[in-house]
């Protein structure tokens, strides 16, 4: 290529770059920046969620330091797990091949657990502060999230020692463009979540991507690990690409900005409230049932008009292709067989693990209507029932095509089918019973953590540990499949005596209901 | 001053806001009163730029509003709750949008005397965070914020609405006592009538989005009275 259109490119790029910046700068007068943020601070501390919740939040804390402390930990440690461990002569080209992979990971996780706070500016939109600001400080405050720091923490002591060793001061580079490219993926998020979330465009995407990738590795059509080493390797040779990169950066981070800006009305920057169409009206089939399938009808109302509910149902789909990661793998088809009935738990039961277990809380605003409505309680508790059992039914249906991957894959669903709806329905919905939290729908988010209780960290021991009780004393005598039978016949004891159940359980949320009902009055 | 035209808002088929054409002059008090659902606030979110009209524009000072932030500086506005920030105390939140026009502290303080009647010593120099405050506190905070820095418009929606008696009375003296102070437009929205025809004297009537009624004069309060009549 001529160089003077290398040289004229890359003058645009600084130009266009220097411009950015001078835009940014001027629009951040610092004693509004501090007060923003000063006023940011104070929402946090001062929520009436962070006293009630504090003890999450520690909780949460901890977990976070020690999610780090691990991080660290496998940073500087990553070079003698693979030389030794995988024994891998080359650790900088073994970790390249797997960064493609990373940033896929860092993508997924960044879609579940990062959010916008847009709707924390409302309270300016009519005050004297520029709208340019706002994005801008919108967008920038954005970076400050534990996210963004996890791929510095992650290969930074990689890149000083094993990286360095190799290369020299290119490490820098190596680890930059992974710290850009973390960046710009954040930045991603953040349009994808603002413009496509929620949406079944945006959906396909996410699933396909994954499920493409999958395929990709299994039928060897190409292999990313390919890939990301020739891309990481060029780097190191042309440090150069960082400018490229960096561009692409501000490119997004101004596509953002464009995109926020023109968006800067409560009514959009508002996770769609109530811009859909009332999509899902009355199931006729529903209605023939009386008074049950209205319950139901209202509850699948609720899910679908509510952003968090709407998720939990998403994520179900989403956990239909959990078995991909597994059953393509033969560490886990071959060798330990027994695993794969926990993840068959998982793909017919995701969504009543996630929506069972605030199975009450969700309708916690209207509690005091349920129970003043004509129609008895344990009409409310039965429609709770079959809607659980109806959409485990729905998603075992649906992860019939992993007959694809064998026979035995079909009995393990079907088996762990019978088990989610005969016994851990009535363990969840009765642990789900215990000091419910209110949960305000209308605010709703991606790691919004109103509504978890000691109830929720300690119900998914029974529910993963009961089956493998009736599996494990035939699995290690040598009779795996009767292991797989006895937890399918206990499931179907559990269908049968339910009515029996059904009165328990009903029972149990008379007892309590005052309990409850003042538990979800208090704000 | 304010010109609004051909300004529709629709939600799905229904027009909310249907405004061919309205005018409001400097120094005018502008009453907007209506039936629930007429379009008020509705009407009101388009001037402060807070919801994107379907069509049409509302100019400020002969510049459009839409995405221009220079006309905040001389517009005071309280429509509700979402324009004050319920973690901060009030004293915090008179500080923050202080510091936005440019106030001291001793200037605030100034300004604050203004208010110290209308707040009846209840929203000042406490810690209680404005999100724990009565409906009726709530209003004299966003209210009061609304004329920081001597905005030359000011509009304020249902500014009676959740007031006992007796700050009904005092925020009324106030209105009318800054309009004697200085040249100020007022656009205010109310059902209630006689309050309304107290402080404006114009009167623009909205029906389903549309005015209906545009009246100036001193007898203003029986024109509504046999208007509204049921």
């Amino acid at each position: 290529m001529n160089v003077n259109v290398v040289k004229a490119t890359i003058f645009f790029f600084i130009r266009l770059y220097l411009n950015c910046l001078q835009n940014v700068i001027l629009h951040l007068n610092i004693i509004k920046l501090n007060f923003l943020l000063l006023n940011g601070w104070k929402k946090s501390v001062r929520s009436v969620a962070f006293e009630k919740e504090l003890a999450t939040h520690i909780f949460l804390g901890l977990i976070a330091i020690m999610v780090f402390g691990y991080s660290i930990a496998l940073g500087f440690f990553l070079e003698k797990i693979i030389t030794t461990g995988f024994n891998q002569p080359d650790s900088v080209k073994f970790v390249s091949g797997l960064l493609l992979y990373y940033f896929w990971f860092e993508f997924m996780l960044r879609y579940f657990m990062q959010s916008t706070a847009s709707l924390e500016i409302q309270p300016y939109l009519h005050l004297p502060i520029s709208r340019k600001y706002l994005v801008h400080y919108l967008l920038i405050k954005s970076v400050l999230h534990l996210l963004n720091f996890l791929s510095l923490v992650l290969f930074a002591p990689f890149a000083f020692t094993a990286v360095a060793r190799q290369v020299g001061t290119s490490a820098w580079v190596w680890l930059l463009s992974i710290y850009l490219i973390s960046l710009s993926l954040h930045y991603i998020v953040l349009i994808f979540k603002k413009g496509l979330d929620d949406t079944v465009v945006g959906f396909l995407a996410l699933t396909g991507g994954m499920g493409l990738l999958a395929l990709a590795d299994y039928y060897n059509w190409f292999r990313l690990s390919d890939a990301s080493t020739v891309f990481f390797e060029f780097i190191l040779r042309n440090p150069l690409v960082l400018v490229g990169l960096l561009a692409w950066l501000l490119l997004i981070y101004f596509f953002n900005f464009n995109y926020f800006l023109r968006g800067m009305y409560p009514e959009e920057l508002a996770p769609h409230k109530n811009s859909k169409e009332s999509s899902i009206q009355n199931l006729a089939l529903l209605q023939n049932l009386g008074m049950l399938g209205e319950w139901v009808n209202l509850e699948l109302k609720l899910i679908m008009r509510n952003k968090r509910t709407r998720s939990v149902l998403f994520l179900s789909g989403f956990f239909l292709l959990y078995g991909l990661i597994f059953y393509t793998n033969k560490t886990y088809t071959q060798d330990m067989p027994g695993f794969l009935l926990f993840v068959a738990i998982f793909i017919t039961g995701i969504f009543m693990i996630n929506y069972g277990q605030f199975l009450f809380s969700w309708q916690s605003v209207h509690f005091d209507f349920t129970l003043t409505q004509p129609g008895s309680i344990a009409q409310v508790v039965a429609s709770k029932y079959w809607l659980l059992c109806g959409i485990t039914i729905i998603c075992f249906i649906l992860s019939i095509p992993y007959v694809y991957f064998g026979w035995h894959i079909l009995l393990i669903h079907g088996a762990a089918t019978l088990f989610n709806i005969g016994v851990n329905v009535f363990v969840i919905m009765n642990m789900a019973l215990w000091d419910p939290k209110k949960i305000d729908l209308s605010k709703s988010s991606m790691m919004n953590y109103q509504g978890v209780g000691a109830a929720q960290w300690v119900m998914g021991i029974p529910i993963l540990v009961a089956p493998y009780v009736f599996y494990l004393p035939f699995s290690i005598g040598g009779y795996p499949t009767w292991g797989l039978l006895a937890v399918g016949m206990v499931g179907l004891l559990g269908l049968i005596f339910r009515t029996q159940l059904l009165t328990l359980t009903t029972n149990r949320l008379q007892a309590r209901k005052y309990a409850i009902a003042a538990g979800f009055r208090k704000e | 001053m304010i010109s609004i035209s051909s300004l529709t808002k629709t939600y799905g088929r229904e027009p909310v806001v249907n405004i061919s054409n309205l005018t409001i002059r400097k120094g005018e008090s502008f009453g907007l009163v209506g039936n629930n659902g007429a379009g008020k606030t509705t009407l009101f979110r388009m001037l402060l730029d807070l919801i994107r009209p379907t069509q049409g524009t509302v100019t400020l000072n002969g510049k459009n509003v839409q995405g221009q932030d220079d006309w905040k500086k001389y517009v005071g506005s309280y429509l509700d709750e979402s324009f004050l920030i319920p973690y901060l105390t009030p004293d915090e939140y008179f500080k923050f949008v202080g510091m936005l026009h440019q106030y001291s502290d001793a200037d605030l303080h100034q300004f604050l005397q203004n208010f110290e009647e209308l707040f009846n010593d209840e929203i000042t120099g406490k810690q209680k965070r404005i999100g724990e405050l009565s409906k009726g506190n709530l209003k004299k905070v966003g209210i009061a914020a609304a004329f920081i820095g001597n905005p030359a418009v000011v509009i304020l929606d249902e500014p009676f609405e959740n007031l006992d008696p007796t700050s009904q009375i005092r925020l009324k003296r106030l209105l009318q006592r800054e309009k004697e102070r200085r040249a100020i437009t007022y656009l205010i929205s109310s059902h209630d009538l006689n309050h309304v025809t107290e402080i404006c004297g114009r009167i623009v009537i909205l029906e389903k989005g549309m005015v209906v009624k545009d009246i100036v004069g001193d007898d203003l309060l029986p024109q509504l009275e046999e208007y509204f009549k049921a």
